[in-house]
């Protein structure tokens, strides 16, 4: 067994070498544990959701109508391509809890006779379906039983088209209609505020008037029918009865906040584990080639003995190799972990009756293998040296380093001083090296602006949209279109400082090809709550005519001010328009689309109608406010714009602390590693110098200036380069990010850029510390005897 | 002696024990020396005799274990750490026996490193000329054979004017006629700058060109040669 003493070497190596060996292995990690996150949470959401929606039949064309007879649902089961087709009755109660000052809302859904064979099947977690004859009986969401201490027994108030209905809950539910439970109107999940209740059809009949006919219709179609094909026919089907415009699953909300959700893990997936992979295979290709150098008499001394160079070039593979498999084994067990917390937020955040987290061994036997073939790739080119080099060179000593050629220009950088030159020169004489070093600190800086800049940008987008354009404190919506008087009685209303009609029509937008659908808003001309910024941020005066679209509207429309778009309203006289857009506008939130109020009620030819009013309140009056909002009978739904914003900045800062932990360890990882390893090479080739220098009278400071003015050279030029790199990855994430649900605006400010460097600095020094105690210990009299 | 003003360096009673595990291993065995001004020492004995811990603790290299080193009225086994870097720093020259020249730096950028922090250095290039280098001063290391190298490490050594210059053994890389061309060198900056200069070797003929010879031997100065004749480094060979 000739291979036994190299495998030995192996190990002593890594034991010798072990803080370079566990800061490269922490690289690899950090790469295999996001991979592993990234794919596994990935295929773990969307291998869930597929089987929630399987296994309970999600549907997958969804239409809201003001009223049809049940007897059209048999036209609508014919259309070509359709399966199953259920008519139901949706509509938004109110509950009401003593305890609750605050506006709430329930969204009331009716089961099928047989709700075993419906769509959007119920998930049970306690109690038991409503009896189809009781009328006084609900099933109600999880998140909603949770935060209201519900369970079956527990009587829930609830006000139903005006009237109060004490309703009995028989059980608590999970649906794959509403994984994301969004309230409407509102930018977070907040099941305080929001939640669902399934209850027998007769009970929805009786309370809004709808006996024998129904408000909402969900599909399943047949596998290869085409969706807009249906829905075009349905929304001819269902026009004459007030249809809005029937949505496929991608506008519908749950399913399109789990895709956004989904896309922003498959970003993250692309772009974190191929840099730390690059970086760390550029570290195991300094750290080997170092080795080998230094080993270089040992090379050839085992090439004379007779070892095969293969032996021995498989020796520094098996060394590479052990560093891969740490590396992979702590990511392994870093990524499970992770994972699992993962999960956790998952669970969290989306209502799933299960949560399939895959551990699937292709994901890490993938993992692993991506971790080899970079760590091996970073070892080639040192390992094809160690092939070519000949026994007789291999044991005389390596030439001193010329630094002749690449470096001679330094000489002219005239102000250094001659520590200064050496600094210069040795980061010249080895420029790939110290590129990817540069390169490698820079990603570090790089992850951490890409990951910092939301905070800001979230803020600026909680400024805009609520302080500058949504100023209400309360947006009352009305249950159904209200004369224009309406606005009058809400004035009227305790606490109601000032108070501005709106009325939202559906509508579908297209210009060319495109098309969108929409709800139109209109305002009076002179709004000074609900306001449209124009993109410098300025105070939009409604037009008399046109349409002011968003940002984000006008780019799917792909329409720019002057071009006239086609509106089709979807609701009243369903009418068709030619409308000019008379301005663009900013907004984070949605697709929007605004017209001055009379402008729009003259479209639509119904009169001054409004759909609500926004309102702004005296502090003192808020609660006397509510109170008397609630019991009016106009009232559908409120928002309350600081309920709203504190809901978001909770759940951010629930996710804040998790995400900037695991970005900061991420970066710190890559920068420790990088500057460790930077400065250990250097040093090993500098140690003999260093020393000699000490001899000469240069105190400890002055020499580990040379090895520090290195990597300080190094970091500080990474910086810019990190900012840079970081800037691009967030205008990617941009990008990546926007749709028709939100868009994130890109606001990139200075303390990004000074809080990334300060953190990968911070990592630097602590390396650079580390490094300085060995570079206190040289020893100045082993350089007086020895050659290197 | 003992009195004379001109004492640059003296030893009294200087012993240095080596611990290594349960082993003591005693380097130097109560060693008295001095040398006066411009004195150039050559310093022979085998392996492990003593004489390098010798050289290493003169120059504020190591520390002794018991007895004193005097460098002009300063006690220099009572200087720490710092107090002996800025002693090496202001007083001392040390010529290496594998030159160690900073390979990224040229021949007078290597000579320059050790004058920018000097309170009273000589011109780099004057220094190099003494060694007669001048030719070479924009070469690397790289660039130059062993004993031109092993010139720019003495240039290095005395452009900051030590009192003091520590060699161990400069020539032991080089072969005789190399070796001669840095004899001359030594010999001819410790004429011109003065220093007290102190060299080991293991060749026996360097020390007719010294003032004096001391041999060492198990850790002791065993004997002591006054040369009242000097040889010319061009004179001996080996």
């Amino acid at each position: 067994m000739v291979i036994a003493p190299l495998r030995r070497k192996v190990l002593r190596d890594l034991g010798r070498l072990w803080p370079q060996v566990l800061a490269i292995a922490l690289v690899l990690a950090a790469g295999v544990a996001t991979m592993i996150l990234g794919n596994g949470a990935y295929a773990s959401l969307s291998e869930t959701r597929a089987r929630y929606y399987a296994d309970y039949r999600f549907a997958d064309v969804f239409a809201d109508l003001t009223r049809a007879p049940l007897a059209l649902l048999g036209d609508v089961a014919a259309i070509d391509g359709v399966l199953q087709a259920e008519a139901r009755i949706v509509k938004l109660g109110r509950p009401e809890f003593p305890d609750m000052v605050e506006p709430a809302s329930i969204l009331l859904v009716s089961l099928p006779v047989n709700p075993d064979a419906g769509l959007n099947r119920l998930h049970l977690r306690q109690g038991r379906l409503p009896e189809p004859l009781a009328s006084d009986e609900i099933v109600v969401s999880e998140g909603f039983a949770a935060a209201h201490r519900l369970q079956p027994g527990t009587t829930v108030p609830v006000v139903m088209n005006g009237k109060r209905r004490d309703l009995v809950v028989t059980g608590i539910a999970l649906s794959p209609e509403f994984i994301y439970a969004l309230g409407p109107g509102e930018m977070m999940p907040d099941p305080r505020r929001f939640g669902i209740a399934w209850l027998p059809r007769a009970t929805l009949e009786a309370a809004y008037d709808l006996d024998g006919a129904f408000s909402n219709l969900v599909l399943r179609l047949a596998p290869g029918a085409s969706e807009t094909r249906v829905i075009e026919a349905l929304d001819r089907l269902t026009a004459p009865y007030g249809g809005l415009g029937a949505t496929g699953r991608s506008e519908q909300t749950s399913h399109a906040f789990l895709d956004a959700e989904l896309k922003q893990l498959g970003a993250m997936v692309k772009v974190l584990p191929p840099i730390f992979l690059l970086v760390a295979a550029m570290l195991l290709h300094m750290t080997l080639s170092r080795l080998v150098a230094l080993e270089r008499e040992q090379i050839g001394l085992l090439k004379a003995l007779g070892y095969r160079p293969g032996s021995i070039a498989g020796h520094y593979l098996e060394f590479v190799l052990c560093i891969a498999v740490i590396g992979c084994l702590i990511g392994f067990v870093a990524g499970a972990w992770l994972g699992a917390g993962m999960a956790q937020l998952y669970a969290r955040f989306f209502s799933f009756p299960f949560l399939v987290f895959t551990r699937d061994p292709q994901i890490y036997v993938l993992a692993a293998a991506i971790t080899v073939a970079a760590a091996t790739g970073g070892a080639l080119q040192t390992v094809r040296a160690v092939l070519r080099l000949a026994p007789a060179v291999a044991m005389a000593p390596p030439a001193p380093a010329d630094f002749r050629r690449r470096t001679g220009w330094a000489a002219r950088l005239v102000p250094l001083r001659q520590t200064g030159r050496m600094i210069a020169r040795h980061l010249l004489r080895w420029p790939m090296r110290s590129l990817s070093s540069i390169m490698g600190v820079a990603m570090a800086v790089a992850i951490l602006v890409a990951s910092l800049w939301s905070f800001g940008s979230i803020d600026h987008m909680i400024d805009i949209t609520f302080s500058r354009a949504e100023r209400q404190d309360v947006r009352i919506a009305f249950v159904g279109a209200e004369p224009a008087s309406a606005v009058q009685d809400v004035r009227r209303m305790p606490g109601v400082m000032a108070a501005e009609p709106f009325r939202v029509v559906g509508a579908r937008l297209s210009h060319g090809a495109r098309s969108k659908r929409l709800a139109i808003e209109g305002r009076p001309a002179d709004a000074r709550l609900s306001r449209a910024l124009s993109p410098d941020l300025v105070p939009m005066a409604m037009p008399g005519a046109g349409l002011i679209l968003s940002e984000a509207l006008a780019k799917a429309l792909d329409v720019a001010r002057g071009d006239l778009v086609t509106v089709e309203f979807l609701e009243g006289r369903r009418s068709l328009s030619h409308l000019p857009v008379s301005g663009i506008s900013v907004g984070y939130v949605g697709l929007g689309a605004a017209m001055e109020i009379g402008a729009l009620n003259r479209v639509m030819g119904e009169g001054a109608l409004i759909s609500g009013v926004n309102v702004s309140l005296d502090p003192a009056g808020q609660d006397a406010f509510f109170a008397a909002a609630r019991q009016a009978p106009k009232t559908g739904f409120m928002n309350v714009t600081d309920l709203t914003v504190s809901r978001f900045r909770q759940t951010l800062a629930e996710n804040i602390t998790v995400m900037i932990t695991v970005y900061v360890t991420l970066a710190g990882i890559i920068a420790v590693g990088v500057v460790y390893n930077f400065s250990r090479i250097a040093l090993s080739e500098q140690g003999r110098e260093l020393a000699s220098l000490r001899v000469l009278g240069f105190t400890q400071a002055e020499v580990s200036g040379v090895i520090l003015g290195e990597l300080a050279v190094v970091v500080l030029v990474a910086q810019p380069l990190g900012w840079l790199i970081g800037h691009g990855i967030g205008l990617a994430m941009v990008a990546a990010f926007s749709s028709d649900l939100y868009r994130v605006p890109f606001v990139m400010g200075r303390e990004v850029y000074a809080t990334a460097s300060l953190i990968v600095i911070a990592a630097a020094l602590l390396s650079a510390i580390a490094v300085r105690g060995r570079i206190n210990r040289l020893d100045m009299i082993a350089v007086l005897k020895t050659r290197e | 002696m003992p009195d004379d003003p001109d004492i640059v360096i003296r030893a009294s009673g200087l012993t240095k024990v080596y611990r290594n595990g349960p082993v003591e291993v005693h380097a130097l065995r109560g060693v008295d020396f001095a040398a006066v001004r411009g004195e150039f020492v050559v310093i022979l004995g085998p392996s492990g005799s003593g004489k390098s811990t010798f050289l290493n603790i003169l120059g504020g290299l190591d520390s002794a274990s018991a007895g004193r080193v005097q460098f002009r009225d300063h006690d220099l086994t009572e200087l720490d750490e710092r107090g002996l870097t800025q002693y090496r720093r202001d007083h001392v020259g040390f010529v290496f026996q594998f030159y160690n020249l900073v390979p990224s730096l040229t021949a007078l950028e290597n000579v320059a490193l050790v004058t920018e922090i000097a309170r009273n250095p000589m011109n780099p290039a004057d220094a190099l000329d003494l060694v007669g280098l001048s030719a070479r001063q924009d070469h690397f290391p790289a660039q130059l054979s062993g004993g031109e190298q092993q010139r720019v490490a003495i240039a290095r050594a005395i452009a900051k004017r030590p009192e003091l210059l520590f060699c161990d053994e400069p020539t032991g890389a080089l072969d005789s006629t190399t070796g001669v061309r840095v004899l001359e060198a030594l010999t001819e900056v410790n004429r011109a700058i003065g220093a007290t200069t102190l060299v080991i070797t293991h060749n026996a003929a360097i020390r007719e060109i010294a003032d004096r010879t001391l041999r060492f031997a198990d850790g002791r100065i065993v004997e002591t040669t006054v040369n009242t004749t000097r040889k010319r480094p061009d004179q001996v060979s080996w």
